[in-house]
This record gives C-alpha cells, structure tokens and sequence, in this order.
C-alpha cells in the first residue's frame, strides 16, 4: 500500500464538514426541534424566538462545548495510551484514572450513607463531584508514577494499572453494597455520563484542564513516534522512556481526568476514535494522527450526543449507551483485522 | 592507540547470572562478527555498549570517552543500535520509519531539514529501497524491512552500528546483500559489531570475531582464532566439532 501525503488536507476537510454538520445537528435535535434558520439567529444575534435563544445559548451550546471538549480529550488521551504500551486495545481508563475517580465520587455519593450518615446538600453539586472524581483520578496517577519511576517494561505498568483498577473497583462495589438505594441511584447515573448540565465556570475549568493536556500530548508526538519502534530503539535513540511515561501519564490525567469529572466515566470513544482515524488517515506518524483523533473525536463525540437527542420529547438516552454503540463494533472490527498499532 | 571502542575488564549480565570478564577494542572501519551459544549474553553486551542497560563492572569508553560522561542523548550520536527484531507498525511508510534515525536532528515536532530528507532519500537509494519509500512499512518482506531497518541506522550518522543478529531471519539472497551492505558501509569508515550464528556468513565479512565461550571471552581474526581453535570452546557439548574446511560446526 502507498502511504503518499497529499490527500491528508482533503481527509481533514471531510472530517471538519462531518464534524459542522453533525454540530448543528445536534443544536437542532431535543426536547425541542429547533430549524437550522433559527439556531443561526441565535448564534449571531438575528431575530429568533426567545425560547430558542436561551435553548441554545443556555442549554445546546455548553452541551456541544462538552462534547467537542470529552470527544478531543478522551480520543488523544486513548491514542498515547495506545501507542505507550503499543496496544490496540489500551484506552483512558486502562491504568485506572476512571476507578480513582469513580472511587472520589463514590466515597462522596454513597461514603456517608454507607456508615448511617447524611451528606449535606453543598458537596453533592457538579463541582463537588468533579472535585471529587479529579482527587480519585490525580490519587491514582501519583501512585502509578511512583510505580512507573521503578520499572523497565511498559507492559508490567499495563499490568499493575489494570490491577490498581480492579482493586479500586472491589471497593466501589463493597460501597455500593453498603449504601442506601438513593445515594446508589446517584452514583449509578453518574457512571452514565452525561455531557449536559455545566455552567460557565465549570466548562472553563474543564477546557483549561484539557487545553494543559493536549499542550503536553502535543509536546510528546516526537517521542510517541519514536514508541512505535520498540522500547530498547528508543533508548538507543537516548529517549529518557521514565520521562516520557511521565508525560504521557500526565497528560492522561489532565484530559480523562478532566472528562471524568464532569461528564462521568465514558467509555468506547477513547478506544474506537484512534483506530477509526487510523482507518480514516492510514497514517501512523503522529503528526497527522493526532490532530485527526482529535477531530475524528470531536465528531464522534458530537454524534454520540446527537443521537442520544432521537427520542426527542421522550428522553435523553446516556451517553455511555450511544458510545458504547458506536465504539463496540469497531473494537470488533480490530479484533478480527487483529490490527496493530 | 585511539580506539573507537574499548571494553575495557567490563562484566555484563544480571543479579545472578555473571558472564566472563571481557576486554576487547574496535577501531575506525572494523567489522566484528559477536559468536557465542544462545543466553551468552551477546544481546547484553551490545545493549551494554550502547546504554540501553547498566553493566556491572568495568569500564565502556567510546572514542575515549566512558559512557558515563555521555549527556542524556549524546551518545546516540556516536553509537546506533538495530534490534533482533523490530515491531512493525501499520501504516507508517517507509520513509518516516527511516527518518526516525534523523531523531537527535530533528525540531521539537520531529519534522527533518531537507538536507536530512535527502540524505533519507540517497540512504534508501543505498540498501536498494528507494522504490518503496512511500509503501506501508509493515508490508515490507523480512529481507526489506532489514534492509530499512539498517537504513534507519546508517540515517543516524554514528561511527559504530550495532546489530543484534542482523540476518537472522533472512533467506540466502537476503542474508547475501545485506552482508554486502555491511561491507559497503564499513568501506565508508563506519564500525559495526554484529551478533551471529552463522560462522560461514561472518567469516566472509568480518574482519574479527568476538567469541562469548562459557570458558571466556576471546577476540581475533578468523584465521588467528582458527589456529588457536578458539571456536572448539564455545559449546559445553564437546562432541559439537568445528570444521575448519567448512568454517561451521558440525
């Protein structure tokens, strides 16, 4: 196969096109059908019912913010991860971020009830939780650091990550067994995900937290094409790979973390999107690979958030459902193709 | 005399596992053919010579100099190394996998000066792969993706390449032009040491031997070890013979 360069630019345009259209797709569709006429009003200050204009403005638009934003986070976070420990199926989650934030928030959701205590109602707001699961997610990188400090494969990391998870899940679930049914339902619908519901500050803090972590993924595409050779050429090459481990990690916890705080666990994008970019831009480098994950996670972020707006008037389907839907066959896919990476 | 290399009472190997005492040099231009039984440590000691892992005793200077003085990253201006076997990776084309040599040259992105980009080009044009510098990688044959591999080395511009068992998985044509290749780039001034088991093929194109024996280490030309019958020590099963007509075991 001819791996020529050109038709990248025409590859991002399309991506870009899908990724506009499914956006005002997703303006559009919800409780609320809205025409293409009006959301552009709304947008640029034009004549449109009053309704609408704070529907969109309050409502749609942080929600596509949060989407771009989880979908762009959870999609290069992924694809380091992939390239770290050079395989096809590593994503966000795999050295544990997800179970030390789902540990914070289960500790602040179900910790009290589970000893015969009741939590007072300040603590359990978006930001209470995200706080919560940040702590969670930084706690669990701390200690993989100090690991990562001490061992030459990455693939004993992978290990001990995979591990630390399933210890840290054990104790979720000794919480969910103790406590009361509705601090269980709360939890239970924050493992959803859910990318609606952010104020102002909260989608800032969350883009500032991504925005550090894509600067750091950014910083290590040098050294991530160079993974992809095999670890003793790296260090031939004089590649310090603690340092490297570090960055990458580092990176992980600012973007999963982040997208884990205030939208919940969710799960297929950062696995899927690398590979569909992959089969998408049949490019390898990561000096096209990842600006096209983030694009091609933005879209499928956005997609995911669209169609879980369908049943309309009916509900809001989780998050978690749609991703699940969309990333499933692909994972498929690179069972059978036996992919690598 | 300044050697490229010298080793210098060096111990390689691990906790438990201490292999014998090695002193050995290599100057500008020299091809070294490493022999030794499988766990020797030969993979160790050309991993050693590079940095990638810690010795245990003794001493490794590189154009006189011991590693330890190296910064982080100098060396890989000195020395590169070519691993037994290198994973393939899915649509990275031929020419990006080679221009990963160019890494200590290149800017915070990675991306290479054309001047890199050209000595890529005449590089490939070199291992006979000038044709296939837009092909996905991982579709290369093994003879091919050896050759590119032994490009991405030559790329990094290092007066000693390392090779961990460079034709080990290559048919007789394969093993024949990269033995030619080796010899062309040693004309060139370059040093290279690389691990074998195939006497007959190293005899051909090295111009000394480094024996890694369970009785010691032992460095000469073939003609020197043939005489001293150097190579009847390196197995414990004595009744494995060396044949010096045939220069193999048999």
């Amino acid at each position: 196969m001819n791996l020529k360069k050109g038709n990248n630019i025409f590859k991002y345009l399309a991506v870009i096109s899908f990724l506009l259209l499914f956006s005002l797709l997703d303006l559009s569709l919800g409780s609320v059908s809205i025409p293409l006429r009006e959301i552009i009003a709304s947008l640029t200050g034009g004549e449109a019912p009053d309704y609408v204009k704070a529907i969109i403005i309050e409502k749609r638009v942080p929600e596509l913010i949060t989407a771009l934003l989880a979908g762009i986070a959870l999609s290069v976070c992924g694809l380091q991860m992939q390239t770290l420990f050079r395989n096809p199926l590593a994503d966000p989650y795999v050295l544990g971020i997800s179970s030390g934030s789902g540990l914070g928030v289960s500790l602040l959701i179900m910790g009290y009830s589970s000893f015969g205590l009741s939590l007072s109602g300040t603590l359990l707001t978006n930001l209470g939780v995200a706080a919560a699961a940040w702590i969670g997610a930084a706690g669990v990188t701390i200690v993989i650091l100090l690991v990562a400090q001490r061992l030459r494969e990455n693939v004993t990391l992978l290990v001990f990550g995979i591990m630390l998870g399933s210890a840290l899940s054990a104790v979720i679930t000794l919480l969910q067994y103790l406590s009361s049914s509705s601090s269980l339902k709360s939890y239970v619908m924050w493992t959803m995900g859910s990318l609606t519901g952010l104020d102002n500050n909260e989608l800032w803090i969350m883009a500032t937290l991504i925005l550090s972590g894509i600067v750091i993924s950014v910083l290590n595409i040098k050294d991530l094409n160079i993974m992809l050779m095999g670890d003793n050429y790296a260090k031939s090459l004089g590649i310090n790979l603690v340092n490297v481990r570090k960055r990458i990690l580092i990176s992980a916890t600012l973007l999963a973390g982040a997208v884990t705080a205030f939208c919940g666990p969710i799960g297929f994008i950062g696995i899927a999107v690398p590979h569909i970019s992959r089969m998408i831009f049949k490019n390898s480098d990561h000096k096209v690979l990842m600006p096209a994950t983030a694009l091609t996670g933005a879209t499928t972020m956005v997609f995911a958030d669209t169609l879980s707006q369908l049943p309309g008037q009916l509900l809001t389907l989780p998050v978690n459902t749609v991703s699940a839907l969309i990333g499933v066959p692909v994972i498929i896919l690179i069972i059978f193709k036996n992919r690598n990476i | 005399m300044n050697h490229l290399l010298e080793l210098e009472s060096l111990v390689i190997g691990y906790k438990k596992q201490i292999y014998p005492e090695i002193n050995a040099t290599v100057n500008k231009g020299e091809v070294i053919a490493l022999i030794g039984p499988n766990g020797i440590g030969k993979s160790t000691l050309l991993k050693s010579i590079c940095g990638i892992q810690k010795f245990r005793k003794g001493s490794v200077l590189v154009m006189n100099k011991k590693l330890s003085e190296y910064r982080e990253g100098e060396l890989a201006s000195v020395t590169a190394y070519l691993p037994s076997q290198s994973p393939r990776t899915k649509h990275l084309s031929l020419f990006d996998m080679v221009s990963t040599g160019c890494y200590r040259r290149s800017d915070w992105l990675g991306r290479i000066s054309n001047r890199e980009k050209q000595l890529v080009v005449s590089t490939l044009s070199k291992v006979g792969l000038s044709e296939l510098s837009h092909r996905d990688s991982s579709q290369l044959s093994d003879g091919e993706f050896q050759r590119a591999a032994i490009a991405r080395s030559l790329v990094q511009e290092s007066s000693l390449i390392l090779m961990d068992e460079p034709t080990a998985f290559l048919d007789i044509e394969n093993k024949i032009i990269v033995s030619r290749l080796l010899k062309e780039i040693s004309s060139e001034g370059k040093s290279i040491i690389f691990s074998t088991h195939d006497l007959q093929h190293a005899s051909k194109i090295c111009s000394k031997f480094w024996i890694m024996g369970y009785q010691g280490f032992i460095e000469g030309t073939p003609e020197v070890l043939k005489e001293k019958r150097a190579f009847e020590k390196i197995f414990k099963d004595s009744s494995i013979i060396f044949d010096d007509r045939l220069f193999t075991f048999v």
